[in-house]
């Protein structure tokens, strides 16, 4: 039964073509159909018509099976007979999107639940990776790393052979009290050249301790044993492969919820992203520092020899407190007033944190 | 019965497009584009792609009507999903091994035309005006030349010669974009986009020089003395985001000076002339202001930023019908049917110019 009014007045399109009439779209028994001066242009039962969703008041689209299309402004109309026909349902996600107060309840959740995201979804799934990866991608992470460090920064080192005995002997009895045993790790000595007086880990147990370094300490090799306990604990912790599963998640989070932001925001968050990472970094550093004072002190040796890296590395750069927020490291003074009180606390016999 | 319902344009003044969308719409569509996608764990932003494209399409208006966007929700998931899981298996080969990374590179190096051209092609067929689609018939060689030899042409005279490379891209993007059967055609003068490349190019020398005064300030009180360490420190610290302020503000504007040149030279059907007048340093100080209010009100003015860019570019791009508008259209009626056909790849990654 076509009802007098017309569900909504607007333009016909034959099939792919551009050429348009003016016309109405009535009701036509149960289904629909496109009349322009008196006569019918397209007609399609209730469920051959297909109508696009309603984006805001964008022009709809109502395709014919025949190819045809009719287009209207008038939004309310059509939305009106899809509630008479296909139920409440229709038109859901644009009632959500309507303008009211309600909008400021999603704010919130969006704010909560991206923070909640960040703040535990995120380290949940670094977990999951890490306890899911074979153990054969840290080793063939650190023998890569190795070989490419060797080819293009390191160089053989020079220390004379019963001082890296010396050091090889003392690492070895850390290696025995940390977690992973003394097949575990590996020392290897080189010349840093630019890199400096340093030592770092490599996620495969291969641990690398500069020249400069040694002569840093000036004989005084339980400072290194303290640096090298400190790199151990990142071996142990599993600290690179976690950094780099959690750089890839806030990045994943940022470019997921974020979508729209435009070419030039999307970069500065995802570089945002990554000063996050570097807060986490900071954390493991601190882990490791700790860790450092129980694995020196299982071995026997003085639980605070770290902190007189500390020291030295200060009087060398000449360089006193201030860090910005952008290091990967904690500050210096900080960090040595948490070895110095840790260690009491492992002293006086109160429960580690 | 009109065959023609275009607003008449006379023969000396272009019509110009204009965007009815409102930031208040828009920002009920975003934010549940966004609670939506968190809830489904990023599964939804594909169809808040759709969303967002068809509101933005659809109130772009020329000559009383708008756009149409018609990828489906579906396919662009689809095509998302073959991205990430590649992405991944990239990133973890090249974490594995660095001889993968170089490998995959140049893999892509050597694919991306093709996916530029794929890309375009998507792009143009999800996109109609007046029941009519876009079409784009470049080839796999002509993006190879237009991107990938544009591109190092431009890097290798540093710049000098990237009015050169960017004729050769948009003459590859316009002479193979097709509305229906009409075809677009631009022979920008190299000229012109020398006169646009003008500003830019003394910003970017610009860069160039206050970074090398703040390294060679840097440098020098380094010599003089370790006192003002810090403040070097401080230097590096900001110095890439001076770098990548400067230079983001010269490729707004060199970009934009292009948009200007090579769609005002543009032609549809050999006669219909396009117009693109956007003022480059308010263009750039929009889309500065954007980015700030975005940033300070942590994303919630996103939708009025991108509001106000769309009127902002919408309103200085026009065209202008020569001939008798009644009689072009009428031509378009009547071949246009045959290349409109519906066929659309499953392809949904964006390649953003």
């Amino acid at each position: 039964m076509a009802s007098d009014e017309p569900v909504a007045v607007g333009e016909w399109h034959p099939p792919n073509t551009s050429r348009s009439i003016s016309a109405d779209l009535r009701e036509d028994g149960d289904g629909l159909s496109v009349i322009a001066d008196g006569a019918i242009c397209a007609a399609a039962s209730e469920t051959g018509v297909e109508i696009s969703p309603r984006v805001g008041s964008i022009p709809r689209r109502l395709t014919f099976p025949d190819g045809s299309v009719f287009e209207t402004a008038d939004n309310d109309g059509v939305d009106a007979w899809l509630r008479r026909h296909r139920g409440a349902r229709s038109g859901l996600i644009h009632g959500l999107e309507a303008f009211r107060p309600r909008l400021f309840v999603f704010v919130v959740a969006v704010i909560l639940f991206a923070f909640a995201i960040y703040r535990y979804a995120v380290p949940a799934l670094v977990e999951v990776a890490v306890f899911a990866t074979p153990p054969f991608v840290p080793e063939m992470i650190g023998s890569g790393a190795l070989a490419s460090l060797d080819r293009t920064v390191l160089e053989p080192s020079q220390l004379p052979e019963d001082e890296k005995q010396a050091i090889s002997d003392g690492f070895a009895r850390l290696a025995v009290a940390s977690e992973g045993g003394p097949t575990a790790y590996k020392l290897n000595f080189r010349d840093g050249g630019s890199i400096g007086p340093n030592a770092f880990a490599l996620p495969d147990g291969n641990l690398i301790l500069t020249d400069d370094l040694v002569k840093l300490a000036d004989g005084d090799r339980e400072m290194i044993l303290g640096v090298l306990g400190h790199e151990i604990a990142h071996v142990e912790r599993k600290h690179s492969l976690r950094q780099i599963y959690r750089v890839a998640g806030v990045t994943a989070m940022i470019l997921l919820i974020a979508g729209d932001v435009g070419s030039g925001l999307e970069d500065m968050l995802t570089q945002g992203g990554a000063i996050l990472a570097l807060s986490y970094s900071r954390a493991a550093e601190t882990e490791a520092d700790r860790r450092s004072v129980e694995i020196m002190r299982a071995a026997g040796y003085e639980p605070t020899a770290l902190v007189r890296f500390f020291d030295r590395i200060e009087a060398v750069s000449g360089k006193r407190g201030d860090v910005s927020f952008l290091s990967t490291h904690p500050d210096t003074p900080e960090r040595r007033a948490d070895v110095l009180s840790y260690a009491r606390e492992l002293e006086s016999g109160a429960p580690a944190r | 019965m009109a065959l023609v319902d275009t607003p008449p344009a006379s023969a000396d003044s272009f019509s110009r497009a204009s965007f009815t969308g409102s930031a208040s719409e828009y920002f009920g569509i975003w934010i549940v584009n966004v609670l939506l996608t968190i809830l489904t764990l990023g599964i939804y932003s594909a169809w808040a792609k759709v969303r967002r494209k068809r509101y933005f399409y659809g109130n772009t208006v020329l000559l009383g009507r708008t756009f149409e966007y018609h990828a489906k929700g579906l396919q662009i998931f689809i095509g998302r999903v073959i991205v990430i899981v590649a992405l991944i298996a990239i990133n973890i080969l090249s974490i594995i091994h660095p001889l993968f990374a170089l490998a995959t590179w140049l893999v892509i190096v050597i694919g991306l035309p093709w996916i530029i051209k794929r890309s375009l092609r998507f792009n143009a067929r999800v996109t109609s005006y007046r029941n009519v689609r876009f079409d784009f018939v470049g080839s796999t060689g002509g993006a190879f030349v237009a991107v990938t030899l544009g591109g190092i042409v431009a890097f290798l005279s540093i710049g000098v010669l990237a009015p050169l490379a960017s004729r050769w891209l948009w003459r590859y993007i316009l002479n193979n974009l097709r509305y229906g059967d009409r075809s677009f055609s631009s022979e920008p003068r190299l000229g012109a986009l020398y006169r646009i490349w003008l500003l830019p190019f003394l910003l970017f020398v610009l860069g160039g020089m206050i970074v090398g005064v703040i390294i060679a300030a840097a440098l020098e009180m380094e010599r003089g003395g370790r006192e003002d360490i810090g403040g070097f420190a401080f230097f590096m610290v900001f110095l890439p985001y001076v770098v990548v302020l400067i230079y983001g503000l010269a490729v707004l504007v060199y970009r934009t000076g292009v948009r200007n040149v090579v769609l005002s030279a543009a032609l549809l059907d050999g006669r219909h002339e396009l117009l693109s007048d956007i003022p480059r340093l308010r263009y750039a100080w929009i889309a500065a202001s954007n980015i700030l209010v975005t940033v300070l009100t942590l994303g919630l003015m996103r939708p009025w930023a991108a509001v106000r860019m769309a009127r902002f570019t919408n309103e200085h791009t026009g065209i202008r019908i020569n001939g008798d508008p009644g009689e072009v259209m009428s031509q378009i009626e009547a071949s246009g049917s045959a290349i409109s056909a519906e066929y659309v790849d499953m392809e949904g990654f964006d390649f953003g110019f």
